[in-house]
């Protein structure tokens, strides 16, 4: 290969490299908020629910039941992993309202979260916990239970922190078969807020530069297509 | 090797001002989430949004100032074209979410574009449930793009000859000219997507109007959700996935749109110009009702005997749209991934896995092997049993429906043996790298390897925002490798080798 084939080749490799080291330092220079919006909750009933994988967990299953006392705390980790140990019993779940209250008839369903972000961190917006997925779980809220709730979740507003007692329904035949939880009595124990995100100065700067550049760029181009 | 002759400047220059239009194509597409940002005033990812789109633009004005040729391009150009496009394409598409602060490493943000651009639907984004709509949008609109095929959106608009653009639309797995003109063919495509569009999204705007949700809010998931549906992608915007809607309305309308999907554009040609018996005769129709059929017949069993669900109605409702999500090769889920493993049995899970492995139709935006490799791949076994049994003397031959009958030849039965035989190889491949993390059991790997490997995006739980990073680097690699159907990137491969060892010209 000669030299001038290495250089052609080497040159967007250069190029992709520095725009993912750019884009990389960019976010890494991101103003950060001191955000401090964890939320006191009493921890979960059982410490450790193992995944019943297969059908031979029987024994485990009995044992988490019998274990579980009447409206102990779950969370929803504990309920999908082992969905049937938990069928049916009346539980304590807390977690924060996101996405909307879906109107129907008696009542209102809501995903209710009961990750990190939910409890501990906040929304993803000024910090970087980076600490996975969003979990929660669906809830039946009937009507009367449903009204105390203000805020939803949304970007860059953490909802209403919820404490709800009620029915978990592995396979919930009102909702299609859907694992649900069935709210009895509903409480909001931290209320939710919205995160003013921080303007983000180095990257507005990039951005105008970077645009300017495009702008020069098209123009290059048409006035070499024109020469043409 | 030394036969091979050497690829010159030319011809880099060539692909350079190819990958450009690519580049230019991306550009535009990322304005719209910055418009979407701006009238949301989400400043930050608005700032991003530009940024992104500016280098696309850059790179492409650059590329046209200087790579401008008129030469043609080779079969060998479009091949290593298409192959690095979606690679180029999918580091300067994940710039928005470099900058997004979802994702805790490049890596990431690359394997979530790379998944949303080959609609396979997995994610790897920390708290989406809070994520800004613009940079959600993105996300979804990436998967129409993707979907549609990056190549596609470019032929349609940006490049006016059609006899050069042959070789691309080819190579971006599109092989079913439907049209005597490829650039009308793509026209043709698009047309397609956006009468669905239209239709479409006011299907399940009406859906999630009925069941509960406030105008606004239905139009922004009913958008998202036409986005990754009808181009089978499955990403939502939700984390809970379909599970989030509680409505057997949007349930319906949802899967109405993935078989639309997973329909070739061959039949929804044919359907166009009101030949339905088409659809009925096709070699991919058949072989799809025949395994979906038997695949859902080993679902529903695995859900009786695991007893997950104790009623007809609801075996039917969960085991038939989790089929078709397979199918189709969307990904939407109406569950968490984790209780595939923990309350769907065995047997369940594995009817999943095969109807993830075959996929859906070729030239249609689904992944998977493709039923029409299936069914020739079986009509050549079926044709080989029939040369034994009958006298030596006897001429074989047997035919296919692929809207006109042919002849199935031996080429074509080794050509879908041989891609066939990869995708089994990449699956089992994936599995065991997943498996030597020795954090997974054996379920679980397969699933997600076939999940991967066929852009399908049914998750049961390996890929996850703090996954190992080798394994998010191997299942990046898969979904290109399926996406593109190997023969491109092989073409690629070839390519390299040509560069580094190959003839140089007299």
């Amino acid at each position: 290969m000669n030299l001038s084939m290495l250089r052609l080749l080497s040159i967007p490799v250069l190029i992709l490299v520095a725009i993912i080291a750019g884009a990389n330092l960019l976010d890494g220079a991101a103003p950060k908020l001191d955000l401090d919006v964890a939320v006191d909750v009493t921890p979960p009933a059982l410490d450790l629910v193992p995944r019943c994988v297969g059908e031979n967990d029987q024994t485990l299953i009995q044992a988490t039941r019998i274990q579980f006392p009447r409206g102990g705390r779950v969370t929803s980790d504990q309920l999908f992993n082992c969905p049937r140990a938990f069928d049916q019993l009346y539980v304590t779940y807390v977690g924060e309202v996101v996405g909307e209250l879906i109107n129907r008839r008696g009542g209102v369903w809501a995903q209710v979260n009961d990750d990190p972000y939910a409890l501990i961190h906040g929304p993803l917006v000024g910090h970087s916990a980076h600490v996975g997925f969003n979990s929660g779980i669906a809830v039946w809220f009937p009507d009367g239970t449903h009204e105390i709730i203000d805020v939803i979740g949304r970007p860059a507003t953490r909802g209403d922190v919820v404490e709800i007692t009620g029915t978990f329904l592995r396979a919930d035949p009102r909702d299609g078969g859907g694992i649900t939880l069935r709210a009895e009595t509903v409480t909001v124990i931290a209320e939710g807020f919205t995160v003013k995100e921080p303007l983000h100065t180095a990257q507005l700067v990039v951005a105008v530069v970077l645009f300017a550049g495009a702008l020069g760029a098209i123009i290059a181009a048409q006035s070499a297509r024109r020469r043409r | 090797m030394r036969m091979v002759l050497r690829p010159g400047p030319d011809d880099l220059k060539l692909i350079g001002y190819y990958l450009g239009k690519v580049l230019l194509g991306l550009g535009v597409i990322m304005l719209l989430p910055a418009v979407v940002a701006l009238i949301a005033r989400e400043w930050n990812a608005a700032t991003a949004f530009i940024i992104g789109a500016s280098l696309c633009l850059i790179m492409a004005g650059v590329s046209d100032a200087k790579l401008a040729t008129n030469r043609s391009l080779t079969w060998a150009h479009g091949m290593v074209i298409v192959a690095v496009a979606w690679l180029v394409g999918t580091i300067f598409a994940a710039v928005p979410l470099m900058l997004s602060g979802r994702f805790e490493t490049p890596l990431a943000a690359i394997f979530e574009v790379m998944s949303a651009l080959t609609t396979t639907g997995m994610s790897v984004i920390h708290d989406l449930d809070h994520q800004p709509l613009s940079e959600n949008f993105f996300r979804h609109l990436l998967q129409f793009a993707g979907g549609q095929g990056i190549i596609i959106v470019v032929l349609s608009l940006f490049i006016s000859g059609g006899a050069q653009a042959g070789t691309l639309y080819a190579a971006e797995a599109r092989d079913e000219r439907i049209l005597p003109n490829f650039i009308r063919t793509a026209r043709f495509i698009f047309a397609v997507a956006g009468t669905f569009l239209v239709v479409g999204t006011l299907a399940l705007f009406g859906a999630l109007t009925l069941t509960g949700f406030t105008p606004t809010r239905a139009f922004y998931h009913a958008i998202n959700l036409f986005f990754s549906t009808f181009d089978t992608g499955g990403f939502s915007p939700m984390q809970a996935s379909m599970a989030y809607y509680h409505s057997l309305g949007v349930e319906l309308v949802v899967m109405v749109l993935m078989i639309a999907g997973t329909l070739s554009f061959g039949l929804h040609f044919a359907l166009w110009r009101g030949e339905p018996r088409n659809l009925l005769r096709h070699l991919e129709t058949r072989t799809l009702a025949v395994t979906s059929t038997l695949f859902f017949g080993a679902l529903a069993a695995g859900l009786i005997l695991a007893g997950t669900y104790d009623s007809a109605a609801i075996v039917f409702r969960k085991g038939f749209f989790t089929l078709i999500s397979a199918v189709s090769s969307t990904g939407h889920q109406v569950n968490p991934g984790v209780t595939y493993l923990t309350d769907w049995g065995v047997l369940a899970p594995a009817a999943i896995v095969g109807a993830m492995a075959i996929g859906g139709m070729a030239s249609s935006t689904a992944g998977g092997i493709k039923a029409i490799r299936v069914g020739i791949a079986f009509k050549a076994l079926t044709h080989d049993i029939r040369r034994i049994l009958l006298p030596e003397s006897a001429i074989t031959v047997t035919t296919y429906s692929t809207g006109r009958r042919q002849v199935l030849r031996d080429a074509t039965a080794r050509s879908a043996m041989t891609v066939l035989l990869l995708f089994i190889v990449t699956f089992l491949l994936g599995t065991v790298v997943a498996l030597l993390y020795g954090s997974y059991d054996l379920t679980e790997a397969l699933f997600e390897a076939v999940s991967v490997g066929s852009n399908i995006g049914i998750s049961i739980g390996i890929v996850d925002p703090l996954m190992p990073q080798g394994l998010m680097l191997i299942y990046t690699v898969m979904m290109w490798l399926g996406r593109l159907e190997y023969v491109a990137v092989f073409a690629l491969w070839g390519y390299l080798i040509a560069i580094a060892r190959g003839r140089t010209h007299a």
